[in-house]
């Protein structure tokens, strides 16, 4: 086994084992921690892959941006609440089988089979950050522009949100 | 069991327990990290097809799904913020008016 | 030249102008279309007769409309008119205009003017379809249009429930006769292929029969007859429907509607001269309702109750003729009654009038010398009836007897001796009912007396025209008129000196009838009420009719009431019908509290059902991708 292959293992039981522990923690803190482990482990895979500039972007939106919103939120809220003594709802048996057999219906359609990928080398070449964002502000600036119209329109909506929250509570 | 496959399947896997954890958790924030896991299983297949093909589409695409997951997440949180100040709990038992 | 489609339409006409617009047009306006439309088809009838001899007898044949064309076979409504339905037209039409004008005196004061003469009009216009039709189908329609015109005359006073319930009993009645009347022409269009009348009867005098029983022809359509005709057993809706207006019974019940039996089965004798089975049934239904009716009639005490027995009687007599081949005298008896019994009642219409309102004769006596006109037009028609010679009724009732001796086809002594007997007993209480209405000392009340008065011109003369008739009716042979169409039936050679006898004989019954009635009744009613105290049980079960109409209903009215009322209603109204609908909503309703327990308001429940429906999605991509 390489150290690519291997590397490559032991990031995605990383990630699952993020998943696993995101589900059994009772303190939200952990769950975010845990959550944060997670995406760690998917940049490590994208970084294995070859697909430098997705594991970077990874780490800085996701984990730097994203999470730590997150965490503050929580650290701001008071989390003791009844949700705190009993963390599972009415549905985990139900929850649990039905998400087993989706599990079980994706895996079924994934293994019939497809192309192979290969790892690294060729990769390298489309995925380093020059040749990306040539080819990303060459023929994809339009997406660029209306993802920045889709950013002001969240902005205003969560100023709007805050505001009229503000005014129902006087 | 190939690369791709195994990538796949770990997706899988990963918006599988991020959907168990959206349906048990009783904790509003908690919903929402598992919906973000369930986001990132979805990425991980992406950046796998992206990475058979090999072209700058794929990585563009995983890019602009960051960009909406990032807005996504800067309008649930507050909105969750202002439910959890009326009823003063961040439980979604709690919420039931549409029992009936 | 369309006049038999015109003779058919004229009352119509007046139906259509009385219903729609009389009300508002004024009793003027009403008298003059009802009368004046009918008299005009008397006219029109008239010409067409003479039209038949100039002819010499060919009939006239017309066809107004041809209503449906299905495979092979046109049918049309087409007129047919012979020396038989010239008979019948004239009687129609000439009596019926008469009566007509009666009405104008006798409902004068009454609110429905307008809707009387309408109904009068639309069943002139049955009627005339009934007679003159060429078809089968054609006769059926004017067969069911004067019965429902019998329903709304017989309860034209429908505000009083009795009566709307008379009229009803006469619909329902006549209704049940004509199911044998449609199964009678159903297995005649399968055999035969036609429903022309004049085609059926060629087909059965052909050499070769048609390949159906015409015994079993005749036994359906004589069902029809019965009902419409009243004989035993559907005789009981006639003695009710006095409860309408007495031109009405005068009309429908004595000259017309009730003759309509008569007609069918002297028109189809074709058929019933090949079916002895079926005219010795006849026979013997016609003389029993005649014997019955007779000895029913000595007891009533209501006017035009023993005039509506006496027609049963005079009915069964002119079955009794069809039953025994004699077509020809049954039709010359139904023109005489015509006459004598229109007279009869439209005397006592007078009467009637005269006492304002009363009809128990109980109650009545010594009128003759107050409305003498009334008294006297019907002592002759009573004298007609009875058979007291030279009036009409004497020639009529004369060879019916004779022919129920002596014809070779069914005649015997014993039906002989009954209708004697039959004949004996009409006299009696003919005479009996002209002596205690006309001739007895007054029973009336000192009030009736009082108002007692002659009737309007309109009436009084209407009543001495039919008398006339009466008398010198019977001079015009019918028979011999009618014999190249309907052949005189043939006398057994070896009775043939027995005729002259039996003249005298039908004579000397009629007289011992007069006397007998002047005996018991010509003090008043004494004689005849200690007579019906020495034999109680006989006179109540005469005077009870027999108590049929009791029968029926504990026969046939209770069961059948008891079969709606539990099983259709209860059962297959209440628990099937309505209980499958409310249970079909009960069933909604459960099934929608069941399925709103879905909406738990939840939202992780939510989320599963979500998941779910999208694995069986997969699922099914999956197994049949």
């Amino acid at each position: 086994m390489s150290l690519a292959n291997g590397l490559l293992y032991f990031f995605v039981a990383a990630a699952l084992m993020g998943g696993v522990l995101m589900l059994v923690a009772r303190h939200p803190m952990r769950v975010a921690l845990a959550l944060i482990g997670s995406m760690i482990s998917l940049a490590g895979i994208y970084a294995t892959l070859g697909v430098h500039v997705i594991a970077v972007f990874q780490v800085l939106i996701y984990v730097g941006a994203v999470m730590v919103f997150m965490v503050y939120v929580i650290m701001l809220l008071d989390v003791r609440d009844p949700s705190f003594l009993q963390r599972y709802s009415g549905s985990l048996l139900s929850g649990i089988a039905v998400a087993g057999l989706l599990a079980a219906a994706l895996a079924a359609a994934v293994s019939r089979g497809g192309a192979a990928v290969a790892l690294g080398a060729d990769a390298e070449a489309a995925f380093r950050i020059q040749p990306f964002s040539a080819g990303f502000l060459r023929e994809y600036w339009l997406h660029f522009e209306l993802t920045s119209v889709l950013l002001l329109a969240a902005v205003v909506a969560a100023v709007a949100v805050i505001k009229g929250g503000r005014r129902n509570d006087g | 069991m190939d690369n791709a496959q195994l990538l796949l399947l770990a997706s899988i896997g990963l918006f599988a327990l991020g959907l168990v954890g959206v349906i048990v958790r009783r904790n509003a924030l908690v919903m929402l990290m598992c919906m973000e896991l369930m986001l990132n299983g979805v990425i991980l297949s992406l950046v796998t097809f992206a990475a058979q093909s090999a072209t700058v589409a794929g990585a563009v695409l995983v890019f602009l799904i960051f960009v909406v997951a990032a807005a996504e997440i800067g309008i649930a949180i507050p909105i969750v913020l202002l439910l959890s100040r009326q009823r003063h709990t961040l439980d979604v038992g709690a919420y039931g008016e549409l029992k009936g | 030249m369309n006049l038999l489609t015109l003779i058919v339409l004229l009352p119509l006409a007046g139906f259509l102008l009385n219903g729609l617009i009389g009300p508002r047009a004024g009793k003027t306006f009403v008298s003059l279309v009802g009368c004046g439309l009918p008299v005009l088809a008397f006219a029109a009838a008239v010409r067409c007769f003479l039209q038949l001899q100039g002819g010499d007898g060919a009939a006239l044949l017309e066809t107004a409309y041809t209503w449906a064309v299905v495979g092979g076979t046109s049918f049309d409504i087409g007129f047919y008119f012979d020396r038989l339905s010239a008979v019948m037209t004239l009687i129609v039409t000439g009596v019926g205009s008469l009566i007509h004008v009666y009405s104008t005196g006798y409902m004068k004061d009454d609110a429905s003017y307008a809707r009387y003469f309408a109904y009068l009009n639309l069943f002139l216009f049955f009627m005339l379809l009934l007679v003159l039709g060429r078809s089968l189908l054609v006769t059926f329609v004017g067969w069911e249009g004067v019965g429902l015109a019998s329903y709304l005359l017989i309860g034209f006073w429908f505000e009083d429930p009795e009566k709307a319930a008379a009229g009803k009993k006469a619909f329902i009645t006549n209704r049940v006769g004509d199911a044998g009347f449609l199964l009678g022409m159903f297995l005649l269009y399968h055999v035969l292929g036609t429903l022309d009348m004049d085609s059926i009867n060629a087909a059965f005098n052909a050499p070769v029969m048609p390949a159906v029983s015409a015994s079993l022809v005749g036994v359906l359509l004589f069902i029809g007859a019965m009902g419409k005709s009243a004989q035993i057993p559907l005789h009981v809706w006639l003695p009710d429907a006095m409860a309408g207006p007495t031109p009405v019974s005068a009309l429908i019940h004595a000259a017309t509607m009730v003759t309509a039996g008569v007609y069918l089965v002297a028109r189809l004798n074709g058929i019933y001269a090949h079916a002895p089975e079926a005219s010795h049934l006849i026979a013997v239904i016609g003389a029993a309702t005649a014997f019955f009716a007779a000895t029913v009639a000595i007891t009533q005490t209501d006017i035009k109750k023993v005039l509506a027995y006496s027609t049963l009687s005079q009915l069964g007599f002119m079955f009794v003729a069809l039953g025994v081949g004699a077509y020809g005298v049954a039709v010359f008896h139904l023109y005489t009654h015509a006459f004598f019994k229109a007279c009869l009642f439209l005397g006592a219409g007078s009467v009637i009038h005269a006492m304002s309102g009363e009809q128990d004769i109980r109650r009545m006596g010594g009128l003759a010398r107050k409305i003498p006109v009334t008294f006297v037009t019907f002592a002759v028609a009573t004298a007609a009836i009875a058979g007291i010679p030279p009036l009409a009724g004497f020639f009529s009732k004369d060879e019916i007897l004779w022919f129920a001796f002596s014809s070779e086809t069914g005649g015997s002594t014993l039906l002989w001796l009954v209708m004697c007997f039959t004949a004996l007993m009409t006299a009696f209480y003919m005479f009996r009912l002209l002596w205690v209405t006309f001739l007895t000392p007054s029973r009336m009340t000192h009030e009736a007396e009082h108002h007692v008065h002659e009737s309007p011109l309109s009436m009084t003369g209407v009543l001495v025209v039919l008398a006339i008739l009466s008398a010198v009716g019977g001079f015009i042979s019918i028979p011999h008129f009618l014999e190249p169409l309907l052949p005189l039936a043939r006398a057994q050679e070896s009775l043939e000196h027995y005729e002259k006898p039996l003249i005298v004989l039908s004579v000397v019954l009629a007289a011992l009838g007069l006397a007998g009635a002047v005996y018991v009744y010509r003090g008043g009613l004494a004689r005849a009420d200690t007579l019906a105290a020495r034999f109680p049980r006989l006179h109540r079960l005469l005077s009870g009719k027999y108590y049929v109409d009791e029968l029926y209903e504990a026969v046939l009215y209770r069961p059948l009431h008891w079969i709606s009322d539990r099983i259709f209603l209860g059962v297959g109204d209440r628990f099937l019908i309505d209980g499958s609908l409310n249970g079909l909503a009960a069933l909604a309703q459960r099934a929608a509290g069941r399925l709103s327990r879905v909406e738990t308001g939840n939202l992780q429940f939510y989320v599963v059902l979500a998941v779910i429906g999208v694995v069986a999605c997969l699922g099914w991509v999956l197994g049949h991708g």
